[in-house]
């Protein structure tokens, strides 16, 4: 039960900003539950697989998702994440979370640098370009359109997700979806959106090599995904209302909390 | 093809993932269910390894259908995208 409610707090904070959720499910498994490192990341990123599942088919046909965008960046996320599975004995945890709690707090003061400013070109007529799209905004009314721009960039931070992705049980859309906003173009809404679509494949990739090792625990890992997929759907509509600065104020928040979060237990 | 939606594509993702998710859930709920009131271990256990492996194998259908769609169109520098994915996922499945 306990599981259950913390997959639907993950799973809502998930579908709301395009994140796996993992963010909050690992520490939540580890410092709560008491399960092991190994096991509560194979348990997360069986939930994330859950959370883009259910948040892709509730966007799908609004536009929000830039298909193209996702699928040039699933190359590099997916290539991050096998790499990262084969690095992880490399490393040590401690090394691991210090790098992590560094890129989250960096990536927060990004977030938090542009909460007055907006990627949308409010004119229907403009150009999108090559990789960049348009779609109806609630909050303004009408049809916005983007360019993507640093698609090279984009593609780095990608990778480095997809590793971060198999090696801790997050989604990666807690590094991709303030990169995307902030350095290349992309509407927060369709950031979120792109990278819900995309972390499926990622954590699925992870979540198949954690599988096979047998560390995914069956009975907790349902109990947690039955949970967020109740979460990601209240979180898809809750997401549909709130306005584009709340998000990002949101967002830095929890990305503030994961550093200090990661910090604490590096040490 | 500046800002092309993929409109046939979304609608067949939006088919594949809404299947995936919903034969996960219902195989993971009976086989939890049965799990908590302790009946019939055997079939609980199998119940939810099939649900664990129908929720992992919806977005590799989704690259696959992502790849017959493009290919379709002849739209080959997507086609390789999303077949070079494919092939990782599959490295995947063979290393574990």
């Amino acid at each position: 039960m306990a599981l259950f409610l913390a997959g639907g707090v993950a799973g809502t904070m998930g579908a709301l900003l395009g994140l796996g959720g993992g963010v909050f499910l690992v520490p939540l498994l580890v410092l709560v539950f008491d399960v092991p490192m190994r096991v509560a990341v194979g348990i997360s990123l069986t939930t994330v697989i859950a959370t883009s599942s259910v948040a892709t088919s509730a966007t799908l046909g609004r536009s929000l998702i830039n298909l193209r965008l996702g699928m040039v960046l699933e190359v590099a996320t997916t290539a991050g994440g096998l790499t990262g599975g084969l690095v992880a004995v490399l490393l040590s945890p401690a090394t691991l979370q210090r790098a992590f709690g560094v890129v989250t707090a960096f990536a927060a003061l990004v977030m938090l640098g542009r909460l007055q400013r907006r990627n949308v070109m409010l004119d229907p007529a403009a150009d999108p370009g090559w990789l960049g799209g348009r779609y109806h905004e609630d909050e303004s009314g009408t049809t916005v359109t983007y360019r993507v721009k640093r698609l090279p960039l984009a593609l780095a931070v990608s990778f480095a997700a997809g590793s971060v992705s198999s090696l801790l049980g997050l989604g990666g859309g807690i590094l991709k979806v303030p990169a995307l906003n902030a350095w290349c173009g992309v509407p927060l809404r369709a950031a979120a959106a792109t990278s819900a679509f995309m972390i499926g494949v990622t954590a699925t990739a992870g979540a198949v090599i954690y599988y096979g090792r047998g560390e995914i625990v069956p009975w907790m890992a349902a109990a947690a995904i039955l949970g967020v997929m109740v979460g990601s759907r209240a979180g898809f509509h809750a997401g549909a209302r709130l306005r584009a600065m709340w998000l990002k104020l949101l967002l830095a928040l929890i990305l503030v909390s994961v550093s200090v979060l990661m910090f604490a237990r590096a040490s | 093809v500046n800002g092309a939606r993929d409109v046939r594509l979304e609608r067949w993702l939006g088919r594949v993932l809404s299947v995936g998710v919903a034969v996960s859930t219902v195989l993971l709920g009976a086989g939890l269910a049965l799990a908590l009131a302790g009946a019939a271990p055997g079939t609980s256990a199998r119940l939810l390894r099939i649900g664990l492996i129908a929720l992992m194998a919806t977005p590799v259908a989704r690259v696959v259908i992502s790849v017959v769609e493009y290919g379709s169109k002849r739209d080959w520098a997507f086609v390789a995208l999303t077949a070079t994915v494919l092939g990782m996922l599959m490295m995947s499945f063979v290393i574990s």
